[in-house]
């Protein structure tokens, strides 16, 4: 019996030093572990960069940035490359020291639609720390043919009785709240706590129009499969993809505005490979990178680079010629600090458990 | 009287086959789409999904991954499981009840908090997130049922087979290969195939564990949050062939060896 | 020397259960940002109606589905183990728990497709002239309840059949010999005898239900939260452990009730 626990011991040690091996092997040079959301994950988009470069691209998807910035805390300094991150959230980001300042003449600001740069967002203390990569409209994604266009141009119609049972919320409270504030006349940018009581009636009456509140995916399926016909807080993002399998589908930006959602990507200050996470972010601001982003399998969105090479009918689905009208009246995501945040996602989660 | 009767005891039978199988066949149906939506009206039958999946790499290398999380992972649990029911079952311990109590405890316990609690420890102790650590959880729910399964047929009849190896000289490492462990082997093989199961099928602890190598669950969680199509039905059906001829494979081979 | 046999499962469970455990009530008992001790996280379930508003529905869900698969898989197993003749009874099981093998969150998935608007059942439903309407089945509490059952006949099925296989036939002559009917040989005989095999597939049930994610989570619409919801979007969302480790702790203390009451028919023990 002694042997066998000896061996029984012995296995166990080895399987423990195995362990040890494989959980501390760090990343190699030739790997750049990214941050990001679906639409990075994308083979379309990522394999042209690694077999350009020889190296492996490892992706991690992430919800919302805290839940991002919790995973980074949970890691080892130098574990992450880059990160995909709402642009209105790059400053979190620095204010815990986790960010990169980035080379700005080694990329191409200049071509990138004004409206998007968000320089009071990304730009801290005179160092540009994130770079917006796509942006697209949280408003009204509908379907032509069931509900009338006409409506669509007014946020008020999605209280409206006319829409019960028809409607799909996307599951994010911040734009959503954006709109919901839009709709009543406030700026997103100027939210505060004495919003919220409005801002509440606001998404219990959407909710009560509501079928279901749901994910990417969950509101694009009901979308696209003919199970609502509108969806509040969507977009391109939502109809471009679809685009060709229902053309029906179209978005909106209502007389009250809508709120712009912009993602941008940030280094990381204890980051390994910086040279390398460079060039991955500057293969995405290139006009290459830019078309295979801004057509990414998981979600469409307009590039932020203007020179996108982008073909026409993309540009057509994009709406891309239509943009310095549409930014005219796009509002930011609403960007609170953590104690308006909590608020803000306990209201949504009162308006999800409203029956 | 009697032949309505047999009639409502088919016909309920029937009915509940069917709503069994309703999901299942629709996703084998609607994998075939040839277009992009998995819903009616049906327009295939066409591949292009399956060659869609099978030239997906994170696909495949989850599945990689998730067969040998399974492997491994049940081995171990199968391992721990039946030296702690064999020591319970041959010898009296101090606070055996208790004991075996802590054993079994994972049992009530839900996945998610399990995976929770591992999450938080690991943060604490600085172990990063990998495919071993979501292999720790699973031996961590597998442990148990296994424990479980092999403590309760361990009867009296296995004591006295051991016990005359004992008598004829049988060393005790011989007694544990030769003897218990080929006596145990059903009950073994039962609580091994069902660790395999119920690892191959974990979704949320392999989720908070794993980073970027994942098990093929979590790849199809993202799948489906990266948008609707066809190819989650692909994927879908191929798990589902793939489990079926797993399982029927290691029927076979455990019947066989039940008739010898 | 059985102490060596026992310590390797004790070890591992102490260190990857029970130490897990303790980190999450320390864990709970501190501030978000800060790491201050506070009562504050379980302040925000106790005191926030839409958070404990998950734990009712959570147990609403749950007990619907319970009684929901046992009623249904009870009968079937019960054909499956008296009506269906011996040679075929393994077949007979075997493709009653087939689905099983479909991965889990695909499983959930494709009730989504089955039951949606222009899914196969609402097609059925109109094509058939039963219903003028499609019905708002997808997204609804009542798929997320499908979805469970549809899990959970073929488990307790599988639990049961194998209860009513080990009862001894003579039972039922000896109470066919007292001159008992049918209808009361199962009441006072088999029932009372597979009752414990009930339990314990119930409490299964109830365990793994609760605290499932996937299933509301594809199915339910997010027309409401069920627990393991509420404690995702804490991680998902704001990676606010802390609170998500308090919500689990309330989870697993309804979870322990449930087990004290079922307590008596869950012993493990050798045959």
């Amino acid at each position: 019996m002694k042997s066998v626990l000896a061996k029984h011991i012995r296995a166990s040690a080895l399987a423990a030093a195995a362990l040890a091996i494989l959980a501390a092997s760090p990343a190699s040079s030739q790997e750049l572990n990214a941050l990001i959301w679906c639409d990075h994950a994308d083979p379309a988009l990522l394999q042209p960069f690694e077999e350009a470069n020889g190296v492996k691209v490892n992706v991690k998807e992430f919800e919302g940035t805290g839940a991002g910035l919790a995973l980074v805390e949970q890691s080892q300094p130098g574990d992450w490359d880059v990160m995909v991150i709402d642009s209105i959230d790059v400053r979190r980001g620095v204010e815990k020291g986790l960010f990169e300042p980035l080379p700005e003449d080694q990329l191409p600001f200049a071509d990138l639609f004004p409206e998007v740069k968000l320089d009071n967002y990304t730009v801290i203390d005179g160092k540009r720390y994130g770079i917006t990569e796509k942006f697209g409209y949280n408003t009204i994604a509908y379907n032509k043919e069931k509900v009338d266009p006409a409506d669509m141009q007014s946020l008020a119609s999605l209280i409206d009785p006319k829409y019960k049972g028809r409607i799909a919320i996307y599951d994010y409270y911040l734009p959503v709240i954006g709109m919901a504030a839009l709709s009543i006349g406030k700026k997103t940018a100027e939210l505060t706590e004495a919003d919220l009581p409005a801002i509440r009636d606001v998404l219990m009456k959407m909710k009560g129009n509501a079928k279901l509140v749901g994910e990417i995916v969950a509101s694009q399926t009901a979308l696209g499969t003919g199970e609502v016909d509108i969806l509040v807080g969507g977009g391109e993002f939502v109809t471009a993809g679809l685009a060709k399998e229902n053309p029906a589908l179209d978005f909106s930006i209502p007389k009250e505005g809508a709120v712009l959602w912009s993602q941008a990507l940030a280094m990381f200050k204890d980051s390994k490979n910086k040279d390398l996470a460079l060039k991955f972010i500057q293969y995405i601001l290139s006009p290459e990178g830019q078309a295979r982003l801004a057509t990414s399998s998981c979600y469409w969105g307009m590039p932020a680079n203007s020179k996108a090479a982008l073909t026409e009918e993309e540009k057509k689905t994009l709406r891309f010629d239509e943009q310095p009208e549409f930014l005219a009246r796009a509002q930011a995501y609403p960007a609170p600090d953590a104690a308006l945040d909590k608020k803000m996602q306990d209201v949504w989660t009162e308006m999800l458990q409203a029956q | 009287m009697r032949v309505l009767a047999k009639l409502l005891v088919s016909a309920y039978a029937l009915a509940v086959y069917g709503f069994i199988f309703l999901p299942v066949i629709v996703l084998v149906l609607f994998s075939l789409q040839a277009t992009s939506f998995p819903i009616p009206p049906f327009t295939g039958p066409s591949l292009r999904w399956y060659e869609a999946v099978l030239a997906d790499q994170r696909l495949t290398s989850a599945l990689i991954n998730s067969v040998l999380v399974a492997l491994l992972s049940s081995l171990a649990a199968v391992t721990l499981g039946f030296l702690a029911a064999w020591g319970f079952a041959r010898y009296h311990l101090p606070r055996s009840g208790l004991l075996r109590g802590l054993i079994t405890l994972p049992l009530t316990v839900s996945y998610l908090i399990i995976g929770m609690g591992l999450l938080i420890l690991f943060n604490w102790a600085g172990v990063p997130k990998s495919l071993i650590a979501a292999g720790i959880g699973h031996v961590v729910i597998n442990l148990p049922l296994c424990f479980a399964i092999i403590y309760s047929q361990m009867g009296d009849h296995q004591v006295n087979i051991e016990r005359a190896a004992r008598d004829l000289g049988a060393p005790e490492w011989k007694v544990l290969f030769l003897v218990s462990v080929p006596v145990m082997w059903p009950a073994i093989f039962a609580a091994f195939f069902l660790s395999m199961t119920f690892s191959w099928d974990e979704f949320v602890i392999a989720f908070l564990l794993t980073r970027f190598d994942t098990t093929l669950p979590v790849e199809i969680w993202n799948m489906l949050r990266s948008g609707l199509n066809p190819r989650t039905n692909a994927v879908g059906s191929m798990v589902f062939a793939v489990s079926i001829v797993l399982a029927l494979l290691l029927e076979l081979a455990f019947l066989r060896r039940r008739r010898q | 020397m059985p102490w060596a046999l026992v310590t390797p499962a004790l070890l591992w469970t102490l260190v990857f259960f029970v130490l897990p455990f303790i980190a999450m009530v320390v864990l709970s008992l501190l501030e978000h940002d800060g790491g201050a001790a506070t009562l504050a996280n379980y302040r925000q379930f106790f005191g926030n109606p839409s958070y404990w508003r998950a734990l009712v529905n959570s147990l609403e869900v749950t007990l619907t589905v319970t009684v929901i698969s046992v009623l249904l898989a009870y009968p079937f197993a019960w054909i499956l183990a008296e009506v269906v003749p011996l040679r075929l009874q393994r077949l007979a099981l075997v493709l009653a728990v087939l689905p099983f093998w479909t991965s889990y969150v695909v499983r959930s998935y494709s009730w989504l497709l089955v039951l949606s608007e222009n899914g196969v059942v609402n097609r059925a439903l109109t094509g058939s002239g039963l219903l003028s309407e499609p019905m708002q089945l997808a997204n609804t509490r009542a798929a997320t309840v499908i979805g469970f059952v549809h899990f959970f006949v073929m488990l307790l099925t599988l639990t049961i059949f194998a209860n009513l296989k080990q009862l001894s036939p003579s039972y039922r002559r000896a109470a066919a010999d007292l001159g008992a009917g049918p209808v009361r040989t199962f009441l006072h005989v088999i029932l009372p005898l597979t009752l414990p095999g009930i339990v314990v597939g119930a409490f299964l049930t109830f365990v793994l239900a609760i605290g499932d994610y996937i299933t509301p989570q594809i199915l339910g619409g997010n027309n409401e939260l069920l627990m393991p919801q509420l404690i995702m979007m804490q991680i998902g969302r704001r990676g606010d452990f802390p609170l998500a480790s308090a919500l689990a702790i309330v989870l697993m203390a309804v979870v322990t009730l449930a087990y004290l009451f079922c307590a008596r028919w869950l012993k493990i023990e050798r045959a």
